[in-house]
């Protein structure tokens, strides 16, 4: 299985241009170089999530947190209400002398529930902001792509960005150290 | 430092600051970089399957058929076969569950707590102690589940509409338990789960580049095409620090509402207020045992010793210390207020505790969770592989006379004397019980041979070379 | 230059002023309210300081024990606030002297003389009473609360000599004997707070027991100290010291230890009130019936409405609040939430303490009442005695650890794994 795309004889579409880096300092600086260089469409690969890169490529501050929340206020509020319409509501019961409905024994269980749906919120919100599952991408296309998930860090500047040039963008990763750049092919 | 400070002048005090040196220890020894990461922990997977493998999964699957002949004729017969009789309806079954359940907390505690307390040394025992807390989980699921009898009405124990109308009884913490335990289930899977796609990814690639196709295709399916994007690594590390920060309490709830089981009721013995943290601390010693159990083994066999250095080791050991003494803590105040509170009830239970018909029980416990720790205060102790490993198999027996004790004897005797009685158990559930070592044990194998036993990209993440300011060895 | 900026006299001194002025005014307080009243506020106002003390010692433990990284700039303004304990123990002589001298007047248990709220008998009578006495006896208060002090005081001098030492000769064997010291005090801080509360606080209504009661304090303690903690913070931050020290990422970490202890606090606390409330046993129960309506006539008093104010003021506030992430930011809001935090552990302790007293009734002392003012000045004064005391040790020593091996880890601590 070739996947080099530079022995394709044409290329349909690019995707844009990826370079290597062999530390994570490289990586850093250079992340901070495009940054400053006004790309937006651009992302790294790296093996394990790089500390502080994302002030470095000007990430904003996860999502996430908002599904987890809204996930989070949809359990409890499930739970509560499970209880008081099953126990209080459908089928009122006396057990124990205690009363139909209080939050005090509803607690536990809502609680739980609150949990359980923050966990589901959480992963799909993850999901969803990463637009993932994707079994394709262009990334993976390239041959070095396997040192991506191994001890290799990437740049990869696609060329749907307002600011893309071929040449223009190859010479600021080079300058910037990357190294191994190559084109992709979408 | 003063870069970072651009916003006001570095302080003069700053120029003072010349620290003595005491370096931190290092996660991963001999300076080993990001290659030999993926290899080693790929390499078990990638590998042959070792002979060593088939002899263990040989005889863990025999143990496991102990379990799965006791179910199979306590199913066909009726829960009578176990040693269950008044006044003691609660004995092996619900020691057992707590035991089993109470070790799983290890995992989430160290995949969870000790990721919001940043301890950076968590990486590479994470992945299995978190397998462990999924496979713990399901051996302790089977003994409520079974203990209701008859097993195919076990879907009562959920608020699903059926023929009788009536509902499940909210005020009970057997309810709660249902509610908490499937959670903890659910979310210990979803959290190892979410942990697992990067090494998936990087497994994916790995056999895709050696041909291994289908392989490839199985991990690459789990992988939900992850390809290492730092704009999915920031909603990544997000996810899972809010997984962490629910698991946290969740786990503390877990065992919150196993306690409460007992607490809520009026039993002397049973209720009292210090129960829940007192259950948390006792479940996390006892997993931590099983930790040690579990890890100090695999590190020999897989020549693991560059990541799971001694100053692993002496963490783990000094959280069994301190978790051990929290439970010595809660066992004397237990005595004393149940002194204290001058209830003649509350107070023979205690005493019948140490010294009645259960004496040897307590004193096993006693020993195994207050006394057996303290060595661990020594350095030449902890570093004395096979002496933790033994200290934590001995954890692992006090916990479960822990429960042992406080369900059995306060059973055996409660406020009338006409209906004392003693417990022991039958043939076969001391089989179904052992037989869920070989249930666990087949299980961690196969998790072994097929899942990266350790976070690869945690375990890199805390090397010294993956610091974007730091000093850089290579 | 060496020394932190030099704090003006007089803010020492009014700090003392502060100190003499409350306590003058709890003694004029024994002369319009009584010396029960009067000796009820000084109980209440020492449980509040000395609670904020042992959570300081608590977390400058919690730091060496952890080897932590992060708390070092922080871990020196503890330590200075640890030279109160002395204080605090010359502070709680007078209690003693009202043990011995006026026995039965707070505790009262100390004279088998005392009527037992329900009208039937005395404590000498009491069954209850006699069991306990092995326990609950005057010489056992006296000395154990003595030991109790010589503990923190005694944790205390070595934790803050063996910081300061080091910053003179940088030498390593300061942290690593901090660190066997962090080792061996923690288990006797957490045995000395169980047992102080249960001298001080529980027994005031001896019937009742929870295990629990040493672990609720300790929740409190922790809480009340980290809210200091950042309230000192911020405040450095404004007077200059603290800039280009402090970051973004202490405040961060020192607000989800806030957060996390207010779970553990409503853990702690909610876990006592349901098992008691579930399994309604009446020997446990009356505690929190005495907190919600009055014994005579079942009506509902003050304390119900505390209660509430607890769950909704000590929970779900804080909690919320401190779930977002820009208020931990922000330096102009986390103290107030600190500052709300500590109130409402004041609160607690009320809570805890004032419905021991009870009216002829046997219903208990309203909440809202004038011998509050007693307390709001015994709280000032003993507060007053503290600053001064932290004041004082401030102004002796260097800003931040300077040749702490970890210094540099906290100073460039915000380009640590931010979240």
């Amino acid at each position: 299985m070739a996947r080099t795309p530079t022995e394709e004889p044409a290329m349909d579409k690019s995707y844009g241009l990826i370079a290597a880096f062999d530390t994570t300092p490289a990586l850093y600086h250079a992340c901070e170089q495009v940054r400053n260089a006004g790309y937006t469409q651009w992302d790294a690969l790296t093996p394990f999530p790089v500390h502080g890169l994302d002030a470095a490529m000007g990430v904003r501050r996860s999502r996430v947190p908002r599904f987890s929340l809204t996930g989070g206020i949809i359990g409890f509020a499930t739970g509560m209400s499970l209880i008081w319409w099953t126990d209080a509501s459908d089928y009122a019961l006396i057990v124990g002398g205690k009363p139909y409905f209080s939050p005090m024994f509803a607690f536990p269980v809502s609680y739980e529930l609150a949990i359980l749906f923050t966990a589901f919120a959480t992963i799909i919100g993850m999901f969803l902001v990463n637009r993932l599952p994707m079994h394709y991408h262009p990334v993976q296309k390239a041959s070095q792509f396997v040192r991506a998930m191994d001890d290799r860090f990437y740049i990869v500047i696609e060329a749907n960005d307002p600011k893309f040039n071929v040449a223009a963008t190859r010479a600021l990763l080079e300058q910037a150290g990357g190294h191994d750049i190559a084109e992709l092919e979408e | 430092m003063g870069a970072h400070l651009a916003d006001h002048p570095a302080p003069a005090i700053l120029a003072e600051v010349q620290p003595a040196s005491l370096p931190r220890k290092e996660l991963v020894h001999h300076g080993r970089d990001f290659h030999w990461i993926t290899e080693k922990i790929c390499g078990i997977v990638e590998g042959p399957t070792p002979t060593w493998w088939w002899w263990c999964f040989g005889v863990a699957a025999f143990v496991a058929s102990f379990t799965v002949a006791g179910l199979t004729y306590l199913v066909g017969t009726g829960v009578g076969v176990w040693g269950h009789a008044n006044p003691v309806n609660w004995a092996w079954d619900i020691v057992n569950f707590v035991f089993w359940i109470g070790i799983g907390h290890a995992g989430t505690l160290i995949s969870a707590i000790l990721c919001l307390l940043r301890q950076k040394w968590r990486t590479s025992i994470n992945r299995a102690s978190e397998a462990m807390t999924i496979f713990a989980v399901a051996c302790a699921a089977i003994f409520p589940v079974f203990h209701v009898g008859r097993i195919w009405m076990a879907w009562y124990l959920f608020p699903i509409p059926n023929s009788n109308y009536i509902w499940q009884n909210f005020r009970s913490p057997l309810e709660w338990d249902v509610f908490a335990v499937s959670t903890y289930g659910t979310v210990s899977v979803l959290f190892w789960y979410i942990g697992l796609i990067p090494d998936l990814g990087t497994l994916r690639d790995r056999f895709f580049t050696v041909g291994r196709i289908w392989r490839a295709r199985i991990y690459g399916f789990f992988a939900m095409g992850w390809r290492g994007s730092n704009r999915h690594w920031s909603n990544y590390e997000m996810a899972y620090l809010i997984l962490a920060g629910i698991s946290t309490p969740l786990v503390l709830s877990v065992h919150t509402i196993v306690s409460f089981d007992f607490a809520v009721s009026l039993l002397p013995g049973w209720h009292t207020t210090i129960f829940p943290p007192y259950f948390v601390a006792g479940a996390i010693f006892s997993g931590f045992g099983m930790v040690m159990t579990l890890m100090l083994p695999l590190r020999a066999i897989f020549r693991l010793e560059d990541l799971i250095t001694q100053y692993h080791i002496d963490n783990m050991c000094k959280i069994t210390l301190a978790t051990g003494t929290m439970v010595g803590y809660a066992y004397s105040i237990e005595f004393f207020i149940a002194w204290y509170g001058s209830n003649p009830y509350e107070g023979f239970a205690f005493i019948n505790r140490a010294f009645g018909h259960y004496a040897w029980a307590y004193w096993i416990m006693v020993t195994c969770n207050v006394i057996t720790p303290q060595f661990f205060w020594f350095k030449a102790v902890r570093q004395n592989t096979t002496l933790v490993w033994c200290l934590a198999i001995m954890v692992n027996v006090g916990m479960w006379f822990e429960r042992f004790v406080i369900i059995v004897t306060s059973l055996a005797r409660d406020f009338l004397p006409s209906s004392w009685g003693y417990y022991s158990p039958s043939v076969v559930e001391i089989f179904t019980f052992f037989g869920t070592f070989g249930v666990f044990s087949f299980l961690f194998l196969l998790f072994i041979r097929f899942v990266p036993i350790m976070p690869m990209s945690e375990v890199k993440a805390v090397t010294a070379a993956a610091d974007p300011h730091g000093p850089h060895p290579h | 230059m060496s020394a932190p900026a030099p704090i003006a006299a007089p803010r020492t001194g009014t700090a003392l002023g502060i100190g003499a002025a409350g306590i003058a005014l709890t003694a004029v307080g024994v002369f319009v309210s009584g010396l029960e009243k009067a000796a009820t506020s000084w109980l209440i106002a020492l449980t509040f300081w000395i609670g904020i003390g042992i959570g300081m010692l608590l977390l400058v433990m919690i730091h060496h024990i952890f080897d932590a990284g992060w708390s070092t700039v922080i871990r020196r303004q503890y330590e200075h606030a640890l030279a109160a304990f002395k204080w605090l123990a010359l502070l709680f002589v007078p209690l003693l002297l009202l043990a011995w001298l006026q026995p039965g007047l707070i505790w009262g248990w100390m004279n088998l003389a005392t009527p037992l709220h329900d009208g039937h008998g005395t404590v000498g009578t009491d069954v209850l009473y006699l069991k306990k006495s092995g326990f609950l006896n005057r010489d056992m208060f006296t000395g154990c609360t003595a030991a109790f002090f010589g503990i923190w005081i005694g944790l205390s001098y070595f934790f803050r000599r063996n910081s300061f030492s080091q910053d003179g000769d940088g030498d390593v064997k300061w942290t690593l004997s901090n660190r066997k010291f962090a080792a061996a005090g923690l288990p006797l801080t957490a045995l000395s707070l169980t047992f102080a509360i249960i001298f001080w606080v529980k027994s005031l209504e001896y019937h009742w027991f929870s295990t629990m009661y040493g672990v609720w304090f300790f929740a409190g303690c922790m809480r009340a100290a980290l809210s200091t903690g950042v309230i000192i913070m911020v405040w450095l931050w404004n007077r200059g010291d603290y800039r280009g020290i402090l970051n973004n990422n202490h405040l961060h970490c020192i607000g989800q230890l806030m957060l996390s202890f207010t779970v553990f606090w409503a853990y702690v606390t909610f876990s006592q009130y349901f098992l008691i409330w579930n399994a309604n046993v009446p020997e446990e129960t009356f505690w929190y019936n005495l907190r919600e309506m009055n014994n005579s006539d079942g009506q509902p008093n003050q304390w119900k409405w505390v209660g509430l104010t607890l769950l909704f003021g000590h929970f779900f506030l804080p909690f919320l609040l401190l779930l977002w992430y820009p208020l931990k930011l922000s330096k102009k809001w986390i103290p107030r939430v600190g500052a709300w935090i500590i109130f409402i552990f004041f609160l607690d302790l009320c809570y805890n303490i004032m419905p021991a007293f009870k009216d002829h009734h046997g219903d208990p002392e309203p909440f809202l009442q004038p011998g509050l003012l007693w307390t709001l000045a015994a709280t000032a004064g003993i507060g007053g005695v503290c600053v001064w005391a932290y004041l004082r040790s401030f102004a002796t020593t260097k800003l931040i650890p300077i040749r702490d091996p970890r210094i540099v880890e906290s100073l460039t601590h915000h380009e640590a794994n931010a979240p």
